[in-house]
Order: structure tokens, then C-alpha cells, then sequence
């Protein structure tokens, strides 16, 4: 039934009808809705759920890997500093390869302080082993929530929903919610790989030599390297159910195009609006949206990105000294390939600023009319601002 | 639809324990359970174990917790109502809301088990050859007796008048220690075995056969007389002894104090005797030559008095006294404040040459008191003359030793005191007819609660108490997060105008509710409650619990010595030390 939902309602939704059995949180801004939600469900019954209070987001992970160890299945949702906080438990999350899914509400982080939409929180734990899922809309969080258990509990890794703060968040949007009987046949009960047990003990992850390290990581690897087909295979189960799907990434009018735009998240509805547009004045142009962020789907992005002659990536992110992270992975994988596109770089709507489709065509035409993208990112939209310490 | 999980992921799991990993070798700090002493016990004069008595108050166990007071002292329904708690004045709980109400709890411990007719079966050595002969059945004496007798000597007490209990019996006035709580605790010492022979005065001819018929005399003789206020006009009829007439008031005499008396002095007996006065029918007035915060009487008592309409005149000392038409003219000199005390209280000096006339009927002097007999007191130093803390011993030729104690030995003149050189001197003869004289020092000094003088009968006997670090708890080291301001029980009391004719006693019990709540707000500082904070704290679960507190341990083998046990004791029962030290 379609609900007029927040984005962080339709975690919530998801979080309830996927009978997450041990929830572990502590709050903050954009997030925070997320968990307020579900302590009440859980304090009614709404949910036959155990919610852990704990006093920091190093502690949320650590207690849910303790909980998952214990064969049950497991949610939590923070952001920014929270997720910067959580960051050597991400890495112990996926090396004890527990199904824990995370909503994780992008946020800049600081200083300065500064509370709005920025995925730079997400990216910076892009080598924690985790898999990332974008979403664009409330219903695809929603959407993407559920199918994240699945994916988690098949290929034995942990997944981040990624939504960014206040555009997803605090948006509301309608969203289709299914009945329980539906999204239990989706989502069958949590069959751990392993599970503690207090009458037959054993120590889980205690120490690994020099000897054995490697190949731990290299069976890490290998799950990983599974997760764009998997996810494939998730998403056809999910479709038969609910009538609809994805990608990884959605390639939109690529084939036919000499410039195409790489986006992720809200932007990318803006980027529909630009496309169609552009289109109707006969520019060649077309749109590629990265659901998938790790693993990264090189195959996917070579394929959509082949026949263009330029292609803009379009980053909400930063990495100082680096440029756009987006921008990054899309040149890496696009290395090798041969007769491969020039690839322009933007950064844009840092820190929450909005990025409009007049910023889009900026970028649009700045590319076309671009002919050696520059090595960096390119800022858009700065404003020329005196600063100055003090008064 | 398929359900299939993925393959088996590739994680450690062992099913070998972590036992082989023995962490205790990364350790370079070791904690350890050390009990310690609590500031209370270490200012009570009797030393009692306040820490623990509060500790299995709060349990319900109050038999438990009474029979753990007399171990130390055998007068906890007289100390309940009349000590001046100084426990209460260095309790660490002041800092954090306020201090424990130990005398209540006490006095709540004694009448509990008094009204269920408790007998007490306190450790008892083997009986001694040596027969100790006591003089005086005041507090001093009562307590030598009964510490004396737990040590296995037989003891006789000689009191002159004809009941025991010498200054809580004749001194203070029954709305502040009834009688039949005093009788209780006599009764209680003469069931332990000590002979109480009441009108049996001793003389100086009589005191010298006692030290040939006995192996050691105690001589606990008190101040029988008020001193003189040694001024101008003054005659035994115009200036009547404080002291004489709450006696006269115990014996049962109506006391002649009919309109308008005066009490000169500050001490709880010159507080006593106007609060009689005013029951009885007339009117006082106190006149002290210090302020009101000077004076040593409690706080609580002068608060009552002047409740009852007791008057108080502060700063005016008495120079001289005339008759006057049948009345008293009493000539009173005004004093100020300039500069302090070497004891911190304000110097006083004359006022310049101001002067204050008052007509009165009667004068009572409340200013200090007197041995009845030269004798009593004890000898000044000389060759055989031993001094402690709260006794001096006598060793001569011709003669059993004789220990003095009670308030003409010691510098404080108060029950607890007494009650405190009763045990020394208990202590110090047994030392010295079982090891001899140069062992008494040594073993007083192990027997000393906190950084003393306070001594542990316990500690003697060789108990637990004994094993204790000497380390004073302070509050800095209480780990406030685990207690809760709680307000401190209110003193119930009698209404003002219920309080006539000096009999009721004016502070009324409380319930045992309250005396649970009260015990509950003690921080036990120092002492091991067995809260379980280490155990459930320890991340190496290296702590060890046991049935009984003894057998609380860290397993050294996993010990990190990461201090968090010593952390999270609320009470301070942990110390960390250097590994090896």
C-alpha cells in the first residue's frame, strides 16, 4: 500500500518488515529518525525486536557484530562523524564477514560543523569492506533496505544503504509498502554460516598468523567480487515480487551518446530532468546512475560508458588532494580499456548546497565544450567569498 | 525461488579456549582487593567498624550489625543518644550531600535489639589467673570490665553510690538517655560475667589493699564536683553546682529552681540543667562569655533549648555576685571577640570597661568539674609512670599495677573517650601480663584504626579488621557516579510542648524502613560490599568470585592490570600497585 513516507520512515518500514532481531544505535542528525522509529516499535512490540542503548557508534557496531555472531539478524543507521567513529568496527564488520546492515545518512562532516547532505562520510569508508548501495528516491531506500538483507546474508558481507541527509531523509515521498507475507517470502529468516553457542563454545576471529591472513582476505575478496552478480540475482527475485528494479548502475540513452553524466543520489533525478531536455534540443547526451558503489561495478560502467566521447562525473564529494571520489573510480576502471571516453571531473553541492539543473548544464557545457579534462576535479558554482579569521 | 546461501565464509573459529593466551604477562600494574579504613571509624574514639556496621544495616542484618558495634563498644544505646559523633563530622558523604546519621543508626541497632531481648555471645578468651579490681561503674570502668573479661579476666567493679552508670546515670538527664536503656547495657556487661558491686566506696586505705588482694586495679573515677567559678561573693548558697543538681534531678528530688536561674558556662551539662530548669516550671537563661558557635554543646541540644525558651547571652563572663533583697545580684562583664584561639575559636577580651547588672533567684555553675579525691587522678610522669593515648600505667614496687583511664586521664571528657581508655587499658594489662611491658606499645600500634588514636579490640584479638591497609578513604576516592543524593534522615522529636518534666525522652526512634535507607546512603568507603562491579566490569574476566568475601581474587594469569576494577569500585576496595612492588 503507498504511504506517504519520510525517506527515514521507509528505513524504518523496511527495518520492521525485514524482522531485523537485534537493532544497536546511537543517535544523530539526519539519522536520528531512523532509530527513534524503530526503539518505539520495539518498546510497543511492533517489533519483536531487542534495541541496544549504547554510548558511542564504536560501541553500536561492536555490540551488533556480537549479536550477529550470534546467529540473528541485525540493523543499525548513523552518520558522518558517527560512521568516522564506527570505522575500525566497519573493518572488523566485514573481516568477520556478519550480514549487518547500516543506513547510513550522508552527512558532511566537520569542521566546520555543518549538518547537511555531503557523501564524503560514506566514501572515506570505501576500503572497509562493506558493501555501498546509492538511492535516489524514497522508495528505492526502501526498495534497496530490503534487498540489502538478502544480498548481506548471501554473500556473507555487510551492507550500507546510503541516502543522503534531508534530500532523502527528511523528504517525504509516497512509497509503496508492501504486507508482511510479501517481503517474508523475499526475505526468508536470517540462516547464519555460523553462530555462537554457549554449550559448544568457540572463539570467533581470535588471531590469525601471517600464514593465514592472506588467504582470509583473499576469501573476502572473492565474496566481494560476487556481489554485482548476486545482487543481479537479487533484484530479478525482488522484481517478480514487487515489480521492480535497479542495476547497479542504470545506464539511460548511453548508447547513442557522446557525452554522458556519471551521478549518484538526489542528483540524479535532476540529471533525468537535464536529459530530457537536452535530448528534446538533439544533444547527444545520456545519464549513468551508480547504485553501486563497492563493490565498484567496473564491467557494468566500461560497458555503458564505451561508445561516448566524453563522460562528467558529477561528485557530491571530496577527497582532498584527490579530487572527486566517483571521478576516481570512474577513471581507474576506464584505464585499460582501449578507444576509452575522456572523463571530466565536478565537484559540486558540498556541504549540503543544492545542485540545481542549471548547475548540471553548466557542467554539460563545460564539457562539450571542454577538450582535455583537467587532472582534478573541477569546483562549480563557487562563490567569491572574503574570509578572513576573526572580525 | 531459491534460497541458497553463498559458500561458507572463510572466518577464524577455534574451538581451543583463549585459556593458552595467559594476558597476565602484559601486565605491568596489578590491582588488588585491599580493604581500607573509613574516616568514621578512624574518628570514632571506641574505633567502631561503622563502615561495615552500615554495610549490614542495609542488609536487614541488624542483630548482625549491633553484635559487630560491641565489639568495640559496649554502651551502643548510650553513645546512639549521647556521643557527640564525631564519625558524623568526618563522614566522606558531607562532601557529596551530607554525612550518615550514625548515631541515629546506632541508637536505632541498640533499642532494636533491646526490644527483642537480644543476648549477646561475644568471643570470650579462656579465663585468666589474673583477677582485675575496677573502681568506678562509669563508662570507663564498664567498658575496662567488659573489654577485660572478653580478654578472660575476671573483674569486679567497686561504685560508691547505689547504682552504676556514674555520669549516665546521675549526669544527664533522663529526656536524653532514659534509664532503662542504661540498665540494659549494665545488665548486658554483668551478663558477661562482671561483678558490679554497687555502695562499695573506696578510700585511699581500701584502694591499697585492693592492689595486694588483685593483679591490677582500674581506676576510673570521674568528676564528681563542678569547679568553683572563682569570683566575688561567691558562697556555696549563691552559686550552686551544675552538676549536684542534675544529680538531685536523677535521684528523683524536685529541684528548688523557681524563677529566674542563670546557668554560667557552655558544655551540654550547663545546656542540660536550663533545659530541666525550664521543664520543671521556671525560667533560665545561659550566659556563656563566647558566642553560641563557640560553645562545645551540641548543636541540637542549644537549638532545643532556646525551642523550650531557654535564654542565651553570649559574650558576658560573671565577676562578681551580691545579695540583694533575698535575690542575686549578679555582676557580669562584657566580652568581645579579637583575633583567634590557637584552636581556631575567637579570642576573647574584656569589652573595655562595659559591665551588665542581673537580678536572678538562682546561679548554677556549668563551667568545668573536679575529681572528688587528689588520688583519682593520675600520677605525673615519673620512673614506672607509663602514658598511651587514652591511659596512663602505674608500675610500682609493693603494689599490683594500676592503669587510670576516663575523663581525669583523658584531655576530651566525653562517653566515647571513656569508653576508648576502658579498652586501651584492657589491651595494655593483658599485653603486659602475657608478653611484658615492652611489647604494649608495639601491639597498640597494630590495633590503631586509621591514623588513630582510635583502637580495635577486633584487631587485637587478631580478626580480620586487622588486615586492613592503615589508608584513610577520602572522598576523592569514592566513585560518586554509583550513589544518589538522598536526603539524610530527619530526627523525629517529641513537640516542644510535650517535653515536661524531664522524663520522656525527647528524640523519638525511627523505623527500621528508615534505618535501611539511612544505612543505604553509606559509602563504606574502604570496604568491600561485593557489588560486583570488578566482576562485571573485568574484560579479561580475571576476576574470581567466591562464596565468602575472603575469597574474592584476580586470576594473575589473565590480569592486564588494565585498572578498570579499580576504576569502577565505588568504595575504593581496589588499589592498583607496580607489578613486583
Amino acid at each position: 500500500m503507498k504511504q506517504v513516507l519520510e525517506g527515514n520512515s521507509a528505513v524504518a518500514e523496511a527495518v520492521r518488515l525485514a524482522r531485523v532481531q537485534v537493532i544497536s544505535a546511537y543517535p544523530i542528525t539526519p539519522q536520528s529518525h531512523i532509530v527513534e522509529v524503530l526503539s518505539d516499535y520495539c518498546a510497543t512490540g511492533k517489533m519483536d525486536a531487542r534495541y541496544l542503548r549504547v554510548e558511542s557508534e564504536h560501541s553500536c557496531l561492536a555490540s551488533l557484530v556480537g549479536a550477529a555472531c550470534g546467529g540473528v539478524r541485525t540493523f543499525t543507521a548513523t552518520s558522518s562523524a558517527g560512521l568516522a567513529y564506527m570505522h575500525e568496527m566497519l573493518h572488523w564488520t566485514a573481516g568477520s564477514r556478519l550480514p549487518i546492515v547500516m543506513a547510513e545518512v550522508n552527512r558532511a562532516l566537520g569542521a566546520p560543523w555543518n549538518i547537511w547532505s555531503d557523501q564524503t562520510d560514506s566514501l572515506s569508508q570505501r576500503d572497509t569492506g562493506w558493501i555501498q548501495l546509492y538511492c535516489e528516491d524514497g522508495q528505492e531506500v526502501f526498495d534497496t533496505t530490503l534487498q540489502a538483507f538478502r544480498l548481506a546474508e548471501w554473500v556473507n558481507l555487510p551492507v550500507m544503504v546510503v541516502m543522503e541527509g534531508f534530500l532523502l531523509s527528511h523528504t517525504y515521498e509516497p512509497v509503496d509498502i508492501p504486507e508482511q507475507e510479501e517481503v517474508d517470502r523475499f526475505l526468508p529468516p536470517y540462516n547464519p554460516a555460523f553462530k555462537v553457542d554457549t554449550k559448544n563454545p568457540f572463539t570467533v576471529n581470535s588471531i590469525a598468523p601471517p600464514s593465514i591472513y592472506m588467504e582470509i582476505r583473499h576469501d573476502n575478496a572473492v565474496a566481494m567480487d560476487q556481489v554485482p552478480e548476486r545482487f543481479d540475482d537479487v533484484e530479478k527475485e525482488f522484481e517478480v515480487l514487487f515489480n521492480r528494479r535497479y542495476g547497479a548502475v542504470e545506464a539511460i540513452n548511453c548508447d547513442d551518446a557522446e557525452i554522458i553524466l556519471v551521478t549518484s543520489g538526489t542528483i540524479t533525478s535532476t540529471a533525468r530532468l537535464l536529459l530530457e531536455d537536452l535530448r528534446d534540443r538533439g544533444e547527444k547526451v545520456a545519464l549513468l546512475k551508480m547504485k553501486m558503489f563497492r563493490p565498484f561495478p567496473v564491467e557494468l560502467v566500461c560497458r555503458a560508458l564505451k561508445s561516448a566521447k566524453k563522460v562528467a562525473v558529477i561528485d557530491r564529494n571530496f577527497s582532498s588532494g584527490a579530487g572527486g571520489i566517483f571521478l576516481q573510480e570512474v577513471r581507474a576502471a576506464l584505464c585499460n580499456r582501449q578507444d576509452r571516453p575522456l572523463v571530466f571531473g565536478y565537484v559540486v553541492g558540498l556541504g549540503g548546497r543544492d545542485v540545481t539543473k542549471a548547475v548540471l548544464e553548466e557542467i554539460y557545457k563545460a564539457t562539450k565544450d571542454g577538450d582535455v579534462p583537467s587532472d582534478k576535479s573541477v569546483w562549480i558554482g563557487l562563490r567569491e567569498v572574503k574570509h578572513a579569521i576573526g572580525r | 525461488m531459491s534460497v541458497a546461501m553463498g559458500q561458507k565464509p572463510f572466518v577464524v573459529i577455534t574451538y581451543e579456549t583463549t585459556e593458552s593466551n595467559k594476558t597476565g604477562s602484559w601486565r605491568f600494574l596489578k590491582p588488588r582487593y585491599q580493604d581500607k579504613q573509613s574516616p568514621c571509624s578512624a574518628g570514632c574514639p571506641a574505633g567502631e567498624d561503622i563502615g561495615m556496621i552500615e554495610m549490614l544495616a542495609r542488609q536487614g542484618l541488624f542483630n548482625e550489625a549491633w553484635e559487630m558495634i560491641l565489639r568495640e563498644n559496649p554502651l551502643p544505646g548510650v553513645c546512639g543518644r549521647v556521643c557527640f559523633h564525631p564519625c558524623e563530622s568526618v563522614c566522606n558523604r558531607k562532601d557529596f550531600d551530607s554525612p550518615i546519621a550514625v548515631h541515629t543508626l546506632e541508637r536505632f541497632l541498640a533499642d532494636t535489639a533491646a526490644g527483642k531481648g537480644l543476648a549477646t555471645t561475644p568471643q570470650k578468651l579462656p579465663k585468666r589467673n589474673q583477677r582485675i579490681a575496677v573502681i568506678g561503674a562509669g563508662p570507663a570502668g564498664l567498658s575496662a570490665a567488659w573489654f577485660l573479661s572478653m580478654l578472660g579476666y575476671p573483674c569486679d567493679i567497686f561504685e560508691a553510690l547505689p547504682e552504676a552508670g556514674g555520669i549516665l546515670r546521675w549526669g544527664i538527664p533522663e529526656y536524653r538517655l532514659p534509664l532503662a536503656v542504661l540498665q540494659s547495657e549494665i545488665a548486658r556487661i554483668r551478663s558477661q560475667g562482671v561483678h558490679i558491686l554497687t555502695k562499695k566506696a573506696v578510700s585511699s586505705e581500701s584502694f591499697h589493699e585492693l592492689r595486694r588482694s588483685y593483679s591490677a586495679v582500674f581506676l576510673g573515677c570521674g568528676h564528681a564536683h563542678g569547679a568553683p567559678l572563682g569570683i566575688a561573693g561567691e558562697t556555696p548558697e549563691s552559686v550552686k553546682d551544675g552538676l549536684d543538681f542534675l544529680r538531685r534531678a536523677r535521684q528523683g528530688e524536685r529541684p528548688l529552681c523557681d524563677g529566674f536561674s542563670v546557668v554560667i558556662g557552655g558544655g551540654n551539662t550547663a545546656v542540660d540543667v536550663a533545659r530541666t530548669i525550664t521543664m520543671s516550671g521556671g525560667n533560665a537563661a545561659i550566659l556563656y562569655r563566647r558566642r553560641r558557635e563557640d560553645m562545645p554543646a551540641f548543636g541540637d541540644e542549644i537549638a532545643m533549648a532556646l525551642e523550650e525558651g531557654v535564654g542565651l547571652e553570649e559574650l558576658v563572663a560573671p565577676s562578681a555576685i551580691e545579695c540583694h533583697d533575698g535575690r542575686l545580684r549578679l555582676l557580669l562583664r562584657k566580652m568581645k571577640i579579637k583575633g583567634r584561639d590557637k584552636d581556631g575559636r575567637g579570642r576573647i577580651v574584656f569589652d573595655g570597661k562595659k559591665t551588665v547588672k542581673k537580678v536572678v533567684d538562682h546561679i548554677f555553675a556549668a563551667t568545668g568539674a573536679t575529681a572528688a579525691e587528689l588520688w583519682y587522678s593520675p600520677p605525673l610522669a615519673q620512673r614506672g609512670v607509663i602514658g598511651f593515648s587514652h591511659c596512663v600505667l602505674l608500675l610500682e614496687e609493693g603494689g599490683a599495677p594500676v592503669i587510670y583511664g576516663g575523663d581525669l586521664t583523658n584531655e576530651a571528657k566525653n562517653v566515647a573517650q571513656a569508653i576508648a581508655s576502658g579498652k586501651q587499658a584492657a589491651m595494655v594489662l593483658d599485653t603486659y601480663f602475657e608478653r611484658g611491658i615492652d611489647e604494649i606499645k608495639p601491639r597498640l600500634e597494630a590495633c590503631v584504626v586509621g591514623d588513630g588514636p582510635a583502637l580495635s579490640m577486633e584487631a587485637y584479638l587478631g580478626g580480620p579488621r586487622g588486615l586492613r591497609s592503615s589508608h584513610l578513604v577520602q572522598y576523592a576516592e569514592i566513585n560518586t557516579d554509583y550513589f544518589q543524593n538522598e536526603t539524610r534522615v530527619t530526627q523525629p522529636r517529641l513537640a516542644v510542648e510535650d517535653r515536661s518534666r524531664s522524663v520522656n525522652e525527647i528524640e523519638l526512634p525511627i523505623t527500621a524502613e528508615t534505618a535501611l535507607r539511612e544505612s543505604g546512603r553509606c559509602f563504606n568507603c574502604g570496604l568491600c560490599d561485593e557489588c560486583d562491579n570488578c566482576y562485571v566490569f573485568c574484560p579479561d574476566a580475571a576476576v574470581i568470585r567466591g562464596q565468602h568475601m575472603e575469597n574474592r581474587h584476580i586470576n594473575y594469569d589473565y590480569c592486564k592490570g588494565c585498572g578498570v576494577c579499580f576504576t569502577e569500585c565505588p568504595r575504593h576496595a581496589v588499589i592498583m600497585g607496580e607489578e613486583g612492588s
